[in-house]
């Protein structure tokens, strides 16, 4: 854990400070000894004892303003803080574009605080300012590539805005950071809210045309790893949604289920991109995909079928969920007999 | 030690990226603390309890400033670690803790992350369940000092359109939040149809495309002619991708507001919510842990927020044991004794493993993996999710049956058709939330009975004893005496 940070050096306690003379500090506890108490450094103490003494008081002033950023940068997750300090300059109007800047340092420091990204959040209900917002996100996913409240922040931002603008350049961006890492599950969810669930946008009607273009995505994606969790449910995710049938997919699963051929042909079947060369095969998800599509197709011969595979994975491609591959054994069983 | 035949790597397919780097260097390091499935360590009761009383007794170091706004959980994660470990606390200790968990207490409702803090939903479960660990009833004792009409309100005024809620006022709404306000409303008695309406919905609402629960969702509303907009169904879209905290809060939350919910409302996915548990526990290589999102690392914390939601799904119709023992025979003829009591759909002995093996910091307490230091919340989260591996805590219609015999109406002199209502969905609440029972003689302890800690209450992480006392405290209740319950023969 790094270091607290002080917010001005050297800088005298507020109990020292005459312009601080009038506030009444407040000690945490009033009882004599706290269980558990965690042990402070008297910086801490000092500026927290003057926060409780301000709050206490009610006053709303740029000093308040001052003392708050201090306690935050010592502390965060100090969420009392952060909420006196919106409703202070709230009270003062004081300018937003100032307090924003000084939450893009914080969004770099401390990009793991839900508070600092909420507090964004409110300056922007004020501002309603979203554009310069996104180029912010990006910079920080740069360096944080799976970071929730960043990626719940931006997804925010486009569906409580909503403007064509917004949404215009962000299937690219899916692609910029897609091409980093094609198994970062977060850009996979933000595809699947930008395209199937976040409203239909201009140019995007024709639902024909959308599914088959992601479906030619994940396929593409899954050739290139095909042991990547987030691109089997993501094309789960997206047959579900718009009720295509598992068994539609067939043709393209099958190869994936099955070690690699000796010799592969050199055939490019954009409908069915078959495995890589130095695909490690057979893939697990594949097998469960399969099975899925001869469970959903029903009847005995169908049902042995996918038992047959659901027991490949309880017994040597995924024993670690056997329990549950035998579970979905009794189940197809129990329903079809 | 050489990983037995049935480590496979985790496959990479010739393509490295930044999560299958991460992945190998991770799987590097628990195959170091993995020694063979033969020599499991035991759990170091002693030193995790030396590491949670150094931090009661003399206090939390320096760098815990960052929980300053967290000091309820502190003491929640400890007293109830303790609890897990078969540790009860000496009078002055529980007098200490009751009157140190007061002190957050806010005068409008609610409890703070610390004294003089404001109220806030997530300190405010935590300075309930550490009540019910270390409170009681009467003068002093937390329980009956309890604000619970301000406590009404502060949950009232973070209500929002969409049935969700503020975790504090000013602040961000997600499902932890809605969890907690649940347990505390259900345990306290003061939960309503009027606090949840819509509430379900939203929670419905995070589930995402994979099958776990996001942290929240965007409503969006059409103008009406009444004042208040429509809430549209959808679009609603989640907001994150699906997460193993949120997901735990989402489905014990789904528990919670069953006795609210008219059949034909609103569903969840469940099959895909089972899938989606089932795909975070980690490969014989990760050791069995789990992880909180897909192609992300395991970290015990997850052994209590997946493993432990699976203590949740019978509650939501998702029995494994119940589906008829000619087919099972088919599938497990050739298994050993374990597996013919083990119905459960994690793998149970895994994950004991991955807590055992790599979950124990050697100087005490327990962690996210190695090499990272020990801290409260993990110590707490692996004992929980070590306890449901090794524990079946589960509604039992035996207990169901009691306790609805002993039930006694609260009479106020009122309405009587309201009364009678009221007390009806009291009695319903009531009965689910303490109908959990600990199955005796199905325990599968991995190490051992050295290595056997407490059961836990799936939805409220509490043990049954607490819960069962906090519970008919506040329903004024006299409880039946529970009697062992052995699994049905079949």
């Amino acid at each position: 854990m790094p270091a607290p940070e002080t917010a001005a050096p050297a800088k005298l306690k507020y109990a020292e400070r005459p312009e601080w003379a009038d506030v009444e500090p407040l000690q945490q506890y009033e009882i004599a000894n706290p269980l558990a108490p965690i042990l402070y450094s008297e910086e801490y103490k000092d500026a927290t004892d003057y926060l409780r003494g301000i709050v206490k008081a009610g006053e709303r002033s740029e000093r308040v303003l001052e003392l708050t950023e201090h306690v935050i940068r010592l502390n965060p997750a100090h969420y009392s803080a952060w909420q006196y300090r919106y409703e202070t300059l709230v009270a003062l109007s004081a300018p937003l574009d100032v307090e924003l800047k000084l939450m893009d340092e914080f969004a770099d420091k401390h990009l793991k605080t839900y508070q600092v990204w909420h507090h964004r959040r409110l300056l922007l209900l004020l501002t309603r300012k979203p554009a310069p917002e996104l180029a912010l996100i990006a910079r920080i996913l740069q360096r944080d590539e799976k970071n929730y409240h960043t990626w719940a922040h931006r997804q925010w931002l486009l569906a409580f805005f909503n403007e064509p603008s917004l949404w215009e350049g962000e299937l690219d961006f899916v692609d910029t950071m897609m091409n980093k890492d094609v198994r970062n599950n977060s850009v996979w969810h933000h595809r699947f809210f930008v395209v199937f669930q976040s409203g239909v946008r201009e140019g995007e009607e024709d639902r024909e045309r959308i599914l088959k273009r992601e479906l030619i995505y994940v396929k593409q994606n899954i050739s290139l790893a095909p042991n990547n969790a987030s691109a089997w449910n993501y094309l789960r995710g997206v047959l579900e949604h718009t009720r295509q049938p598992f068994g539609s997919l067939a043709a393209f699963v099958q190869p994936y289920t099955v070690p690699l051929p000796a010799s592969t042909t050199d055939i490019v079947d954009l409908e069915n991109p078959p495995p890589g060369r130095d695909a490690d095969l057979p893939c697990a998800a594949a097998i469960e995909f399969l099975a899925d599509v001869y469970e959903e197709r029903g009847g005995a011969d169908n049902v042995d079928k996918a038992v047959e595979l659901w027991r490949s994975l309880a017994n040597e491609h995924d024993t670690i969920r056997k329990k549950y591959w035998e579970w979905r054994i009794r189940e197809a069983l129990a329903t079809s007999s | 030690m050489a990983p037995t035949t049935t480590m496979k790597p985790i496959p990479t397919d010739g393509f490295p990226t930044p999560t299958s780097s991460a992945q190998a260097e991770t799987v590097k390091v628990l195959l170091e603390h993995f020694v063979a499935e033969s020599s499991v360590p035991n759990l170091q009761k002693n030193a995790h309890m030396q590491f949670l009383m150094r931090n009661l007794s003399q206090g939390f170091p320096q760098r815990y400033t960052s929980q300053d706004a967290s000091q309820p959980w502190l003491m929640y994660w400890t007293l109830q670690a303790f609890s897990v470990l078969q540790v009860g606390l000496d009078p002055g200790n529980k007098q200490n803790a009751i009157d140190t968990i007061m002190a957050s207490q806010h005068p409008d409702g609610g409890f703070g992350g610390g004294p003089k803090q404001a109220a806030h939903l997530l300190p405010t479960y935590a300075s309930v369940c550490a009540l019910a660990i270390a409170g009681r009833p009467g003068a002093g004792g937390g329980w009956d000092q309890i604000n619970r009409d301000q406590m009404y309100k502060f949950f009232m005024s973070l209500k929002q359109p969409d049935g969700s809620f503020l975790v504090a006022h000013h602040s961000e709404v997600d499902v932890r939040g809605i969890y907690c306000l649940l347990v505390v409303a259900t345990m306290l008695d003061i939960i309503t149809p009027e606090l949840v309406e819509g509430t379900a919905e939203f929670i419905a609402s995070c589930q995402t495309y994979e099958g776990g629960f996001s942290s929240a969702s965007q409503p969006y509303y059409a103008p009406s002619n009444s004042d208040k907009p429509t809430l549209l169904g959808s679009p609603r879209p989640a907001l994150g991708e699906a997460h193993g905290g949120y997901t735990f809060c989402a489905l014990a939350s789904w528990v919670l507001l069953q006795p609210f919910l008219p059949s034909t409302s609103t569903k969840i996915n469940k099959k895909a919510l089972v899938r989606w548990l089932v795909q975070m526990q980690g490969a014989p290589v990760e050791l069995g842990g789990f992880k909180g999102r897909t192609n992300k690392l395991v970290d015990g914390c997850y052994s209590w927020w997946v493993g432990g939601a699976f203590g949740l799904l019978e509650s939501v119709g998702i029995d494994p044991a119940a589906v008829s023992s000619s087919v099972r025979s088919d599938t497990q003829a050739e298994d050993g004794d374990w597996d013919d009591v083990d119905d459960s759909l994690l793998n149970r002995k895994a994950l004991q493993e991955y807590i055992l093996f790599a979950g124990q910091h050697p100087a005490g307490g327990l962690r996210d993996k190695p090499p990272k230091p020990a801290d409260s919340y993990h110590t707490l989260y692996c004992l929980a999710g070590l306890s449901s591996a090794q524990h079946r805590v589960f509604p039992s219609a035996a207990r169901r049956r009691d306790l609805l015999d002993s039930w006694t109406d609260t009479v106020d002199g009122g309405d009587q058709e309201a009364e009678a209502k009221e007390n009806a969905l009291r009695k319903r609440i009531f009965v689910e939330a303490l109908s959990y029972t600990q199955e005796e003689g199905t325990e599968t302890v991995v190490g051992g009975a050295v290595n056997r800690v407490n059961a836990t209450h799936p939805i409220f992480n509490l043990t049954i004893t607490h819960s069962d006392a906090m519970m008919a405290h506040f329903y004024g209740q006299v409880l039946p005496p529970r009697t062992l319950q052995r699994p049905a023969q079949t």
